[in-house]
């Protein structure tokens, strides 16, 4: 593994230094931006079209898109994205009993479940030096998976779907609607729609089968992460050291029933989006198009090994390859690393297009080095401070509150798709008799139920774009399911062997301590850094999916995920005059991502700028 | 079903023409459908056929949700509510509730422009139905922000302006234009409600709720100050209650929905969660846990509930299934107006339920061996006296004086004032000729197969 920008190299040990001879190893030069050329194109051109779309609704939180469209060339030649809040969660958890953390952070996010609570957990135990007894983790893992099981249907039947449906479909491309009633869906037999049409057909907002069942099969995980964690969507019985839940055979047979439930379900909706993704490429190969970037990602993996997980800092290498999901970066579609204190090391913050002042700036930085002694980048977040500073918005200047996080200095994306990509790449996966990994696949079995038993099998695509975002999250579906139903089997074993302790006892340490929660959420990617000193928090800083994927410009002239997926967007609607342009296309792309703003903007995500010039990384790292 | 008529029907004008068709709009970025959600429902509710018979006055209602500094968690509770359940009140399934057309960013088929262009309406009273404003998250104080972006901002005025002419909206002014022409404001969730973690010390943006915001003197057009669901997150099935009872009130179907003095439902927050707690037996007799996922009473691991107003033990988090203590969380008041600083650090025992605990602890003490006498009694059929016919223990029927002397005085008060079964009674009673049961009515062989009986009879008579 090498980094390629950043200035530390690794021995054979595999122990990081930094590179020798280096006078201000870290130090970068920010490059501006320049938005002139634009300007006169738009002056001068009729067809140049300024699209502002405020908010971005579907999605979850406030987001507002702008965009600069060519409408002869059908493309798009700015993208800006904005997201329209500022909490200041990391301001409020300042100075707080370390405690609170869990419960004040699991509201900066109220989409998913649980997964900031059980970031801070891992952060805490982390600082504490505790980690949870077996069924502690396996409950935890049984919570996140049940967690997704309610996210991904939400995001492809009910944010998603309707950019799909008949409604959209017969107003902005008539041709392809006649088309769709008229193709057969391959799997129909499985998923019981005989026609793509009637695919469509079923994603209608509020009157088709699939959109409505979509929402009644969200409420099913939930109702078994009810009875086991308390609530939806603020679980209540997430506590340093393990859970608090009251476990007992009702409720694992209520989750087990859910489960089996929501498979059935799962089998047909996987084939059928199948189906839909097929369809669209046939039509039109240029729909491969929307929504297109290199295959670069970022994950940290999650669901614990309940006997390697020890929540130290020291062996997060070993734990965290031990993990259902194996952490992992990919790098124009190659793993270059599934190490957690890599993926750390290589991670940090800018916010020259943020409002906010730059900490490296005043001198203090906190640690030189991570608790192992290798070299950490004063823009890490360890070393963070957020410092608000509210300012107008100017595109040569700052222009968005969300910061722009990148993995050695290039522009990763996060998502549930990253999670399975990773896993599927390292082949690193405990044994079990339900899923594989094969190096380019992630196969997984699905024992009978109403439906015979099946094989399926996630390949790693050879293009990147919206529909294979979309068709991954369906397939993540299965994925999680076969988590959730092994964590269920896992926990079953440990109360066979009289192994029904939850929790470990802790007390609040006094000196200074920091963790890190490395984690997962529905949308990838989460971590949790922690500073205390003297029993309480002195600094918290959360990086989230969404911090990354709706990131700004960074100071090397990169932009942020969804405006990189919506400058390599066709535009494929049909449209007679300029004023009936709908956008749809750049839509499609950016809900691909299945944006989270409320997740993004415990901090905020602002507004930010780009030009058609983007820095394809070639990291060219081994293994 | 599930097919829509691409026509739609404000064109045809079948019905009242609320809002000109946005497709004829000059711009349609973000216009995905051709139609609004409102036209779309509209035109869903079209090709089901409509119905003649309307038990009230009310034929729909627009809800506008806006949102300030919030996590979605109010609207994914929401979007898991069943009684009624959330799609039902959207299309007008439920007679005598009128459709509620909902108007809400995660949900709206359309965006941008599009979007914002029915709140307009709304403000400009251009509407053909009332509305009522749902607001989730708190309330920032733009004025701090005066001169930047604001802290929550949706949607930017004017609509179809170039970007460059536009100036985005804070949710608060929003709230301020839409809440005089309210039919009801209501404010969901504990950010919304009370300020909730936005508004917690720390607080940076002036966050406050909706009541702060809009002040002591607000009125509704209907004339109602704000009504408050608070919860963090809320239970999705007190919002859709409560609209619920609200609407058919309103449709001069349903009892009057009373609030409270700030402004809850209180047939939803009027009792204290301790006291519909299925831990509250442990709390009663003086036992609690010491470790997360005992099963007891929580209060001596953080529980606040004894002085909560909450229904979660009771109505369940979602489909009348979990909630915190049921799970084992202790209540971290979450509902409450003091959330969360009134209730930090979380984990700790809150001091006030030392002297409650330790009193129950005591009566406990005595309690809690009498109930075991009695219990013990209990789980023994009449016909048990000496054994007890269980594999499973070695179970014996008691048979000390002591507990006959206890057991007899019990059943004495047990059955004072009214018959005991089994005891030997006039005939005239019963003309139907009832007989008690005669003493070891089971005699000895009693489990014998018809075969063996037979055969042991067989035996007898040689
Ligand atoms: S767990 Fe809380 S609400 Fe339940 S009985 Fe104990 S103190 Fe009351
Ligand atoms: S029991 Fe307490 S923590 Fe749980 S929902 Fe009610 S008020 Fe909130």
């Amino acid at each position: 593994m090498c980094f390629k920008n950043l200035p530390i190299e690794f021995d054979a040990q595999g122990v990081a230094s930094l590179k020798g001879g280096v006078a201000d190893p870290y130090a970068y030069q920010p490059r501006e931006i320049k938005r002139d050329k634009l300007e006169e194109l738009m002056a001068r051109n009729g067809h140049i079209k300024d699209v502002s779309i405020s908010p971005v609704t579907r999605v979850a939180g406030a987001l507002s898109f702008h965009a600069v469209a060519d409408l002869q060339e059908k493309k798009f030649l700015e993208a800006n994205s904005v997201a329209t809040i500022f909490r200041g969660y990391e301001v409020i958890l300042k100075g707080r009993d370390p405690r609170d953390a869990i419960y004040i952070s699991s509201r900066a996010c109220g989409v998913c479940g649980g997964v900031h609570s059980t970031a801070a957990c891992e952060a805490i135990e982390m600082a504490f030096g505790i980690s949870p007894p077996p069924l502690g983790t396996v409950l935890r893992n049984l919570a996140l998976a049940l967690d997704f099981l309610y996210d991904h249907p939400l995001h492809l039947f009910l944010l998603a779907g309707p950019d799909y449906s008949q409604v959209v479909v017969q107003a902005t491309n008539p041709a392809m609607w006649e088309k769709a009633q008229v193709t057969d869906a391959p799997n129909a037999e499985v998923h019981q729609f005989k026609t793509i049409g009637d695919i469509m057909k079923g994603l209608n907002p509020l009157s088709g089968k699939l959109y409505l069942d979509g929402l009644k099969m969200t409420r099913v995980p939930r109702e078994a992460y009810s009875v086991l964690f308390g609530k939806y969507p603020h679980p209540q019985t997430v506590v340093p050291g393990g859970m608090s839940s009251t476990v007992t055979i009702t409720d694992f047979n209520e989750t087990y029933t859910r489960l089996q439930k929501m498979m059935d379900w799962t089998k047909r909706m996987i084939l059928l989006w199948d189906d839909l993704t097929e369809f669209f490429y046939e039509y039109n190969p240029e729909y491969k198009k929307v929504g297109a970037r290199d295959a670069n990602m970022i994950d940290l993996g999650m669901w614990d090994d309940e006997y390697s997980y020890d929540a130290s800092y020291a062996r997060c290498n070993e734990w965290g390859e031990a993990r259902w999901a194996t952490p992992g970066v990919v790098m124009n579609g190659e793993l270059v690393t599934t190490k957690l204190q890599q993926i750390n090391l290589g991670l940090e913050e800018f916010v020259e297009h943020s409002y906010y002042e730059d900490w490296t700036q005043n001198g203090n930085i906190r640690f030189q080095t991570d608790p192992a002694g290798s070299p950490l980048s004063p823009n890490h977040p360890w070393n963070k401070e957020t410092m608000p500073k509210p300012s107008k918005e100017s595109w040569k200047d700052r222009y968005t509150w969300d910061t722009a996080p990148r993995w050695d200095r290039q522009v990763v994306e996060a998502g549930c798709y990253a999670r399975i990509w990773t896993t599927a790449a390292a082949r690193k996966m405990p044994k079990n008799q339900f899923m594989e990994s094969t190096g380019h696949s992630l196969k997984f079995h699905m024992p009978k139920t109403m439906l015979p038993e099946m094989d399926f099998e996630w390949k790693i695509p050879k293009i990147w774009n919206a529909f294979e975002r979309n068709r991954a999250r369906a397939y993540c579906m299965g994925y999680n399911l076969m988590i959730g139903y092994t964590m269920v089997l896992k926990a079953f074993d440990l109360l066979r062997q009289g192994e029904d302790k939850v929790s470990t006892k802790f007390e609040v340490p006094k000196g200074e301590r920091i963790g890190v929660g490395f984690w997962g959420a529905g949308r990838g990617y989460l971590s949790h850094h922690l500073v205390l000193d003297k029993g309480a928090i002195v600094n918290y800083q959360i990086v989230t999916p969404s911090t990354f994927n709706a990131s700004p410009r960074d100071p090397f002239g990169n932009p942020g995920p969804y405006e990189e997926a919506v400058l390599n967007t066709p535009i494929l609607e049909d449209f007679d005059k300029p004023s009936d342009f709908t956008g749809v296309d750049m839509l499609r792309a950016i809900r691909s991502f299945d944006p989270c703003m409320p997740c993004t903007t415990h901090i905020y995500g602002g507004e930010k700028e780009i030009i058609r010039e983007v820095n394809t990384c070639a990291c060219d790292a081994e293994g | 079903m599930g097919e829509i008529p691409e026509k739609h029907v404000g064109e045809a004008g079948s019905h009242k023409q609320h809002i000109s068709s946005t497709a004829s709009l000059p711009d349609q970025v973000g216009n995905v459908g051709r139609r609004t959600m409102e036209e779309l429902v509209e035109d869903i509710c079209a090709s089901q056929g409509k119905t003649q018979l309307s038990l009230g006055p009310l034929e729909k209602v627009y809800v506008f949700w806006l949102a300030g500094m919030s996590c979605d968690g109010c609207t994914v509770s929401v979007s898991g509510a069943t009684e009624p359940a959330l799609e039902d009140l959207l299309t007008g399934s439920i007679p005598g509730v009128p459709l509620v057309i909902l108007h809400h960013y995660v949900l709206q088929l359309e965006a941008g422009d599009h979007y914002m262009r029915t709140l307009e309406l709304a403000e400009q009273g251009k509407l053909d139905g009332p509305y009522v404003i749902t607001y989730e998250g708190s309330i920032p104080d733009e004025n701090l922000t005066v001169g930047g972006e604001p802290f929550a901002g949706e949607g930017s005025l004017p609509l179809f302006a170039p970007s460059e002419e536009r100036r985005r909206v804070s949710t608060a002014e929003w709230i301020k234009r839409l809440a005089p022409g309210a039919a009801a404001t209501i404010a969901i969730g504990t950010c919304a409600t009370w300020g909730g973690i936005p508004a917690a010390y720390g607080n940076v943006t002036g966050s406050m709720s909706v009541m702060d915001w809009l002040g002591k003197d607000y009125r509704s057009a209907l004339g109602l100050p704000v009504i408050n669901i608070p919860g963090c997150a809320p239970v999705g099935d007190n919002f859709t209650d409560a609209v619920q009872a609200i609407l058919l009130f309103l449709q001069g179907l349903g009892p009057l929905p009373e609030m409270d003095e700030l402004g809850r439902p209180v047939w939803q927050f009027g009792e204290t969660v301790h006291r519909k707690c299925g831990r509250a037996g442990y709390y009663e007799e003086g036992t609690f846990a010491t470790e997360y996922g005992d099963k007891e009473c929580l209060v001596e691991v953080g529980c606040w509930g004894p002085v909560v107003q909450c229904n979660i033990t009771e109505k369940g988090a979602i489909s009348h299934m979990g909630g915190c203590m049921n799970a084992g969380g202790p209540c971290i008041g979450c509902t409450m107006p003091g959330f969360p600083d009134k209730f930090a650090p979380f984990y700790k025992a809150p001091p006030g339920s030392t002297v409650s605990s330790n009193a129950s602890r005591l009566m406990g003490s005595i309690i809690r061996p009498l109930r075991r006498i009695s219990q013990r009694e209990r789980n023994r059929e009449i016909r048990w006296h000496d054994t007890v016919p269980s594999g499973w223990a070695m179970e014996q029927g008691d048979t000390s004086i002591t507990h006959k002397i206890l057991e007899f005085f019990y059943e004495r008060m047990q059955f004072l004032g009214s018959n005991r079964p089994g005891r030997d009674l006039p005939e005239e009673k019963y003309p139907t000729g009832y007989r008690s049961l005669p003493k070891q009515v089971y005699g000895e062989n009693y489990q014998v197969l018809p075969e063996e009986r037979a055969e042991k009879a067989a035996k007898n008579n040689k």
